[in-house]
């Protein structure tokens, strides 16, 4: 896999369920609720793929005191441009790849402190999309708000498609979710009305 | 744990009822300042010449008692403020250097563009960089080097700035302290280096002044008690002087907001004998910088001789550190950045030492800290101690 795309930021803290990125600056859309992003593994052209589920932004005491003193406009851009206040990035781990395949489970080691985080580009996401095991990962996760987050990856995920195969996309999705929240119509039909209601 | 809380639960009572004794008194003795302060208001020409002789504020043509207001602030100008930080050096360290960091910001008030914020590190390791007149860059000798890194930082600024109002802004004061011992040849040169930056700054039309955030000089004070003896310099230096221990600030919290008081000239040695022959004489005043009526927020701001002999760029400072201040509250922003720009955390500090350590193997030099150093690392780092 080669470190190729839009950097997010970088690893701050990592385990095999999911990791933390610092990152200075939001661009429009990155970091995103949802977007597919992906780290490098340990080994040659290994990767470790992953959901964003929050983006927080951090605060401090000098930042607090503007919040109700509508500060001037070279005020509020210096403390978005030019302090480092950091924007923190909190991804699942949803897949990991060698190269050659990908495969939807935990990876076996979390990246590593200080790795680049990259935003998946159209095509990465379509490959991780062709299966739905990723689903599993995120609905019995308890730490992320997994309806959510699995409405909004699935908008990701056809918006990297071509518009006439983003229907059909959803369908299938959707019938997985049927297939895996059969016991639990009430909360299927909460994420089906989230997929039909952006 | 060391510090036994415990023993000092009666001191730090006690010293809390002596500061509010302490408070009180002074309530009585600023007002009793502020009376002399309009009973010798017209004084100042007569006070000019013992003022010198007690190391009192130097009166200027302006009554004592005068009040500035606020002038109007302009739609654009710039600050250019610029701070430092140091990390001594340390005989017991794995190695002998010093570092000078210096932070600055560049704020262009009204343009709608985010500043310019820089930092420009500075690391000093060679024998030559190390020793000066056969003694170790440490203390007041790195404190001087770190002011004139500052001002020379300032001075590049507003050369590279285009014309317009421009304010360039340091923390603290004007006057470069050079401890008295020190040989003459050796303060002489390190003081006309600051005055060379200082008139860079003149030269590229920029205005210039220093800001000191809740001052404690206290040499208006003096100058009034000097009035209350007929100026009579033998008697002030003989006679208590009730306002010994009252900061000027006190004298000055009935200042309106945003305005400033009379403008006085420092009484430094350092001022008269060589910032004056030069034209760089630099004056004082007090600014409240409150934006409302209500507690007083009292600063001492510092300008050389030909800021205050131009009325517009006397007008510009005022309005420019009331304009900078009331961002935050009570302090100059682009000086808040910069001394967030220069400073040096503990992290950092640790990187930096790993960062040199490690460097020091790759040369080849196996060195470490000396055992004193090591074992404070060891006693101070993991102290095993009550959370509090």
């Amino acid at each position: 896999m080669t470190n190729s795309g839009i950097r997010v930021g970088r690893v701050l803290r990592a385990g095999t369920r999911g990791f933390a990125i610092g990152c200075a600056v939001m661009r429009p859309d990155i970091p995103a609720f949802g977007s597919f992003v992906r780290a490098a593994g340990l080994t040659p052209d290994s990767a470790i793929y992953g959901l964003i589920y929050d983006v927080t932004v951090e605060d401090d005491l000098f930042v607090r005191q503007f919040v109700s003193a509508d500060p001037p406009d070279e005020v509020v851009l210096d403390q978005r441009e030019n302090r480092q206040v950091p924007i923190e990035v909190s991804v699942l781990a949803v897949g990991c790849g060698d190269g050659e395949r990908v495969r939807h489970c935990l990876p076996a080691q979390p990246p590593v402190t200080l790795d680049w985080l990259y935003q998946c580009s159209d095509q990465e996401v379509r490959a991780f999309t062709t299966r739905f095991d990723y689903f599993r990962l995120v609905l019995e996760s308890r730490e992320v708000p997994a309806d959510e987050l699995l409405t909004a990856s699935l908008r990701a995920a056809a918006a990297a498609r071509l518009e006439s195969e983003r229907d059909s996309f959803l369908v299938a999705g959707g019938r997985e979710l049927a297939r895996l929240l059969s016991g639990d119509p009430v909360r299927l039909e909460g994420i089906l009305h989230r997929l039909r209601n952006p | 744990m060391t510090l036994e809380l415990g023993k000092l639960t009666g001191q730090v009572r006690s010293m809390g009822e002596d500061a509010a004794a302490r408070r009180r008194q002074a309530a009585d003795l600023a007002a009793l300042a502020r009376r002399w302060l309009a009973q010798y208001a017209d004084q100042g020409p007569h006070l000019c010449h013992p003022a010198r002789a007690v190391h009192a504020a130097i009166p200027t043509a302006e009554p004592l008692d005068a009040v500035q207001p606020l002038p109007a602030i302009p739609e654009r100008f710039t600050v250019a403020a610029a701070d430092g930080s140091q990390i001594q050096p340390d005989p017991h360290g794995a190695a002998l250097y010093y570092l000078v960091n210096v932070g600055s910001l560049v704020y262009r008030h009204g343009s709608g563009q985010a500043p310019l914020a820089h930092t420009e590190p500075t690391l000093g390791y060679a024998e030559a960089d190390l020793y000066e007149d056969g003694m170790l860059v440490a203390g007041n000798l790195l404190d001087v080097r770190r002011d004139l890194a500052e001002i020379t930082r300032l001075a590049d600024l507003c050369a590279a700035e285009p014309s317009g109002p421009t304010v360039a802004m340091v923390d603290g004061t004007l006057l470069l302290w050079v401890l008295e011992e020190r040989s003459q040849e050796w303060k002489q040169a390190r003081v006309m280096a600051y005055l060379d930056q200082l008139q860079r700054i003149r030269e590229s039309g920029a205005a210039v002044a220093a800001f000191i955030s809740r001052p404690r000089r206290a040499e208006v004070t003096r100058l009034l008690h000097l009035a209350s003896v007929e100026g009579n310099a033998n008697r002030a230096m003989e006679e208590p002087n009730p306002l010994e221990h009252l900061p000027d600030r006190a004298v000055f919290g009935s200042l309106p907001p945003g305005a400033r008081s009379a403008l006085f000239v420092s009484p430094s040695s350092i001022n008269h004998g060589y910032y004056t022959p030069l034209g760089h004489t630099i004056h004082f005043c007090y600014l409240n910088l409150a934006a409302e009526e209500g507690d007083p927020v009292i600063a001492r701001v510092e300008l050389p001789a030909w800021v205050v002999q131009d009325p517009a760029q006397l007008a510009l400072v005022h309005a420019v550190v009331v304009s900078q201040a009331r961002i935050t509250g009570d302090y100059p922003y682009a000086l808040a950045r910069a001394d967030e720009l220069a400073f040096i955390s503990a992290a950092e500090r640790e990187a930096f030492e790993e960062m040199v350590a490690t460097s020091l193997l790759r040369a080849g030099v196996i060195s470490a800290p000396s055992p004193k150093a090591h074992y404070k690392s060891l006693t101070r780092r993991g102290r095993r101690r009550h959370r509090l």
